[in-house]
């Protein structure tokens, strides 16, 4: 192997770059771009949900449920209603979203030192609102119930209001933090695949692989060559896109950098190594990215990166074990929101190592085989 | 040790440029070249030559040390290339017909790339770059992209990268296919030129004129060598046969009627105009064929006795061997 050889390559390889802009955008560009739009996607917080209030009691209790409902800022109360045939109405026209009903009676089962029930109704067509919505409720529920609490010191068992929600959601957990750390891994891992999947059968399109191949250039030589400066790309890459995702949506840093960053980099030699594999198995760019697109489905659904894997049928879950990018997000998840070191996350990280080796160690064979036909 | 390839009776010669005996390739089923034995002397022009898909390129690649025989040997410049490439390649050159260069590096980065592959001392260098800008009718244009330069400029650029680090033997894959007449024959005297410097040519095309400014050729069909020799000794296969051009405007019409004539041997398009090949035996002259198609209700049919040419030959060749 010659050094020599390998920086010509290296440099041919940059210069070739710098004269492709589009590349050059698709590069560093396009993942600043999703990444601020797919955030902002997963980050919108509901606010402001149209609400229907039927309130049956008219009490002062009644009249303070309501007020902790519409101070929380989630919910907008759009009609008062007289009663709850009227709901159906108001929930199928979409003009409300959420509706409390109070019944009659409210105040004084409280007073009593009854549990009083109130109604939520949340409309269950958007299971994002459905989720969020019957969890703010829960919330402003809680907020009540305290706040009475409060007012009957010395009580232990202050009576309080029993919501009865179907949807049960954590309001805690914020989406973004567990989004924005897999969505960086996603979007770098797609914009590396399709350039680098089009690395080297462009090279046999235009008849240059065939020439190199009969000069003294070796085929560890040329891989290295077309690998390292997408490599650094991908090291740039990931630097733009981690600070915006941690100084942009303030996602809080709680692990060690060394972790993310050996997981990240596993993660994008992975990618590179995917993409390169595609390029050297496709004839023509068109296959190559239909190659592409066969492997991105997969990937998307089956790493947990939309749907959590837990929630996949059981049969589905063993599949999951042969897409690298769940183990890059359980180390980035891992990592950013819980602060898990390298023991807590070595079997991801050597999963990570061992898809590499034989990603690439594909690529040699595949290299040489090309290169045989 | 007998190899299966020794089928000339001599073995492989070290002191040729090329020099192989009983090469195979295989792919699956298909044998693509099929126990061809070849020599080519140093210094020489060799024309090889063959309809697409015969087995030339394939051959090429391994002689280029870039696919390997199913079994067989294959010497190039004295070196056994299907073991050791890596001796091969630093005094060989290869260009095809795609005049591969880095269409979005300039002129001089593309000969900067293959020098720096080749190991070239900054000296060398720069005189093998005057050279080639010379040759090429590229002065002044060192900082343009490969991709703006016309197709003459690029082959003849494609030429000079391919033959930077000046190698003994340079493979020629088809490389004057697409490119028109002036600039092909501007090309051959440059290759011209790199023979009379010692410069074994080793050349594909299936441009039929082209095949006489060979020195030696020799034709591949189905993977096989069908004939080999000087463009005079090729030619020699037809003297038992005449080979006469016939016009006429109802060419497609004329062509099925010779194809089926008693006494034809053959009969093809050959540009514009048909030849009928007929063996001399039942030859009558170019009169007797003209009165014949006349009869056939071809009235304008103007027939004259040719020299064969090395296509006739060919022709010829290919259809004797589909009979076999």
């Amino acid at each position: 192997m010659s050094l020599t050889r390998i920086r010509l390559l290296v440099w041919k390889e940059f210069l070739q770059l710098r004269r492709d802009p589009l590349l050059l955008r698709l590069l560093l560009l396009m993942p600043i771009i999703q990444l601020v739009g797919f955030g902002y996607v997963v980050s919108v917080d509901v606010r402001n949900l149209p609400t229907a209030v039927v309130d049956l009691d008219q009490t002062v209790v009644s009249r303070q449920l309501e007020s902790s409902f519409t101070a929380s800022g989630y919910f907008l109360v759009v009609a008062r209603p007289d009663a709850e045939t009227q709901l159906t109405s108001l929930l199928d026209t979409g003009v409300a979203k959420v509706a409390l009903v109070i019944p009659q009676g409210t105040q004084d089962l409280l007073a009593r030192g009854q549990t009083a029930p109130v109604g939520i109704v949340v409309d269950g067509s958007d299971s994002q609102i459905a989720s969020v919505g019957s969890g703010y409720a829960a919330q402003a529920i809680a907020r009540f119930n305290a706040s009475r609490t409060a007012a009957f010191t010395g009580s232990l068992q202050a009576p309080g209001i029993d919501a009865r929600t179907r949807v049960v959601f954590n309001p805690t957990l914020d989406p973004i933090n567990t989004m924005i750390p897999g969505l960086v891994a996603a979007i770098l891992m797609i914009s590396l695949m399709s350039i680098m999947s089009q690395a080297v059968v462009r090279e046999r399109e235009s008849g240059t692989l065939e020439q190199m191949f009969v000069t003294p250039i070796r085929p560890s030589e040329y891989l290295i060559g077309k690998v390292a400066p997408y490599a650094l790309l991908a090291v740039a890459q990931l630097s733009v896109v981690a600070a915006i995702g941690m100084l942009w949506f303030k996602v809080p840093f709680n692990g060690s950098v060394w972790v993310v960053f050996v997981g990240l980099a596993l993660f994008l030699l992975i990618s590179v190594g995917l993409g390169l594999l595609v390029s050297l198995i496709s004839r023509t760019r068109q296959q190559a990215q239909q190659a592409l697109v066969f492997i991105m489905i997969p990937t998307m659904v089956l790493s947990g990166f939309i749907f959590p894997i837990e929630s996949m049928p059981e049969a589905i879950q063993p599949l999951t074990y042969a897409v690298p990018l769940r183990y890059a997000l359980t180390v980035l998840r891992g990592s950013f929101v819980k602060g898990s070191g390298f023991e807590a996350l070595a079997t991801p990280l050597w999963a990570m190592v061992g898809f590499a080796i034989v990603i690439f160690g594909a690529a040699v064979i595949a290299t040489r085989r090309r290169i045989a036909e | 040790m007998t190899r299966e390839g020794e089928v000339h009776g001599i073995p492989a010669d070290p002191s040729a440029a090329i020099s192989v005996r009983g090469l195979t390739k295989t792919f699956g089923n298909f044998t693509a070249v099929d126990g061809i034995d070849l020599d080519v002397p140093r210094g020489q022009v060799f024309g090889f030559l063959g309809p697409n898909g015969s087995g030339k390129t394939t051959t090429i690649r391994i002689l280029t040390g870039t696919s390997a025989p199913r079994s067989g040997q294959a010497l190039v410049l004295g070196e056994d290339v299907v073991a050791h490439p890596e001796r091969v390649r630093p005094r060989i050159g290869y260009m095809s017909q795609k005049f591969a260069l880095f269409e979005d590096l300039t002129v001089d980065e593309n000969l900067r790339f293959y020098a720096g592959v080749y190991a070239l001392d900054p000296a060398v260098f720069a005189a093998r770059r005057r050279y080639i800008l010379e040759m090429a009718d590229l002065q002044g244009r060192e900082r343009e992209l490969t991709r703006n330069l016309s197709v003459g400029w690029r082959q003849r650029l494609a030429l000079g990268a391919a033959t930077i680090h000046e190698p003994d033997l340079l493979f020629l894959d088809e490389p004057t296919s697409g490119v028109d007449p002036v600039a092909r024959r501007q090309f051959w005297d440059l290759l011209y030129e790199l023979a009379g410097r010692g410069v074994t040519l080793f050349v594909t095309t299936h441009y039929m004129e082209e095949a006489s400014h060979c020195h030696r050729l020799a034709f591949i069909y189905r993977g096989r060598i069908v004939a080999e020799g000087s463009p005079n000794e090729i030619r020699a296969n037809l003297s038992t046969q005449r080979v006469y051009d016939v016009t006429v405007r109802d060419a497609d019409l004329a062509l099925g009627w010779l194809e089926t004539a008693d006494g034809i041997a053959e009969a093809y398009l050959s540009g514009a105009a048909l030849h009928a090949v007929i063996d001399r035996g039942v030859d009558r002259g170019a009169g007797a064929l003209r009165e014949r198609l006349v009869a056939a209700g071809f009235a304008d049919a103007v027939v004259v006795s040719v020299e064969p040419t090395i296509e006739d030959v060919f022709v010829n060749l290919v259809s004797r061997e589909r009979e076999a």
